[in-house]
């Protein structure tokens, strides 16, 4: 009897929580500092990180986030281990093919890190170079692009810059927040590194939150709580505290 | 010790390649020509059934084949050299040379390929000695190191595995320790020690999709370059898994036909 009532406590408890507020899983890959990586606590920390907790406070939800690796991290939310992905995701017309996108929240455009005194200055210099980023992002499918240049693929973006800075690569390229925080913020990389120049975008490149295509209900949660924050400064204080004036 | 036991060595053979059939009970259908022409089937039937996306995929697939079998014939050579001397090494009466072999084996063979794999790549280069070190040869470095271990114990067992008369009867006829060693084991001890290489090679083919981390591009890495653009991860781990399948099947059937060849005399 006593377990029945124990039961019933519990579901009924574990009801209300769900009335409370709804937990909203998302996918990190926390190797991308500041967006997101992990702090000395093994906390997920970062700019995106922020938002998304702020998204949870203002839109009535309990964000909860889950670390994934780079590569596999679509993969996961078709599979739906997750209801979303904050990583930094760019909205492309490719991924929309296969995943709808929140509104953004954020605009990039792809900086160009090489080692200080090399002769880099503009995309026609990396003719017949190395160029690398981390696989499946869009500074990989820059790199690509680039005519007689070499592209090289990386898991993490780190490693990339890892290998720029032992100098087996020419040039690494990286949503630019990512790549000014390597090239001119890291206390050992920003001695011999340097942010070159930045790459113009054909158009504005957004960051949004993907999730599963027809899932509506969380792509209006997100919105809402996204159009939340900016409206009551949330937003700005967490830009202002990442990237001050940018 | 209870000489009936002593007698009856038991061997447990573990091989890393396919499960090949001695020759007198092949039949038609056995696991491995159901594996190796199921495998090249699935692969024919996917492309011409669904040329989009597997035909594309499989295209996208060669130059990490060329990788793949870059590093890991490279390796295996290096290994082999490697693994002469620390077999040697291991037999050496030299107690510091003895000491040096062995104690690169247990400190191989205690750390897995993969942190091996990181440490080589991106540890040590951090060091002025090997800064610039393409990631070709940083993945053939660490897999030669890593197998030369393994390769050396193949080497010591199949030294060990000559009769101590051989050696006896070299030395008595004036050869010296190197001649002995050079002319009358070596050539004897490579018919115990060749099957076993063949095997190391498989694994080593296999264990070469790590060198992706390194982000060298071999098969492995191609076909995760491609999933990430395309979504498409059903569809070309299938692909990579059928192609890396159908090397090693390949190679297999390789390695036991040398091991009959060089079972020559042995044969029932």
């Amino acid at each position: 009897m006593r377990t029945r009532i124990a039961l019933v406590l519990l579901a009924l408890f574990l009801m209300a929580g769900n009335a409370l507020a709804k937990d909203v899983v998302f996918a990190v890959d926390a190797t991308y500092p500041p967006m997101e990586m992990i702090n000395a606590d093994k906390d997920i920390v970062g700019f995106g990180p922020e938002v998304v907790m702020a998204m949870g406070k203002a839109g009535g939800f309990n964000p909860i986030l889950k670390n994934t690796a780079w590569d596999g991290i679509f993969a996961g939310l078709a599979a739906g281990k997750y209801d979303a992905i904050a990583s930094s995701v760019s909205i492309t017309e490719e991924r929309k093919q296969n995943m709808d996108f929140s509104d953004p929240y954020f605009e990039v455009k792809q900086g160009v890190i090489v080692p200080k005194g090399s002769a880099i200055a503009s995309v026609a210099d990396l003719a017949g170079k190395t160029v690398a980023s981390q696989m499946g992002t869009t500074g990989y499918f820059v790199c690509k692009k680039i005519e007689g240049a070499t592209a090289k693929s990386y898991d993490e973006i780190g490693l990339a810059v890892e290998d720029l800075y032992n100098g087996r690569i020419d040039a690494v390229i990286a949503d630019d927040t990512v790549a000014s925080n390597y090239a001119l913020q890291h206390e050992q990389y920003s001695q011999k590194l340097t942010l070159a120049f930045l790459i113009a975008p054909e158009s504005p490149e957004y960051l949004g939150f993907a999730v599963n295509k027809g899932n509506q209900e969380i792509i209006d949660l997100l919105n809402s709580a996204l159009a939340a924050i900016k409206a009551n400064g949330e937003y700005d204080k967490i830009y202002a505290k990442w990237f001050g004036s940018r | 010790m209870n000489p009936q036991f002593s007698n009856k060595p038991v061997k447990i053979d573990i091989g890393d390649g396919a499960a090949i059939p001695l020759k007198k009970d092949s039949g038609l259908f056995n696991a491995w020509w159901l594996t190796f022409f199921g495998a090249i089937g699935i692969i024919i039937y996917l492309c011409v059934t669904k040329p989009d996306p597997y035909w594309r995929i499989l295209q996208f697939l060669p130059d990490g084949i060329l990788v793949t079998f870059q590093v890991t014939i490279l390796s295996i050579l290096l290994s082999l050299v490697i693994g002469l001397f620390t077999g040697l090494g291991r037999l050496s009466r030299n107690k510091v040379i003895n000491l040096i072999a062995s104690t690169y084996v247990e400190v191989i063979r205690g750390i897995p390929l993969l942190v091996q794999l990181f440490y080589i790549y991106y540890a040590l280069g951090r060091l002025e000695l090997f800064k610039g070190l393409p990631p070709m040869t940083a993945a053939v470095v660490a897999m030669s190191i890593c197998y030369g271990a393994y390769m050396g114990e193949v080497f010591r067992a199949g030294i060990d595995s000559i009769d101590k008369g051989q050696a006896e009867a070299a030395r008595s006829l004036g050869f010296t320790r190197a001649q002995t060693m050079i002319y009358v084991i070596l050539p004897q001890a490579w018919r115990t020690i060749l099957p076993p290489v063949g095997n190391e090679f498989i694994a080593l083919l296999k264990d070469s999709s790590l060198v992706s981390i390194l982000a060298v591009s071999d098969l492995l890495r191609r076909g995760r370059e491609f999933a990430s653009e395309s979504f498409l991860y059903f569809e070309t781990y299938t692909m990579v898994a059928l192609v890396y399948l159908v090397i090693t099947l390949f190679l297999s059937k390789g390695v036991s036909k040398m091991e009959q060849r060089l079972n020559y005399y042995e044969r029932d």
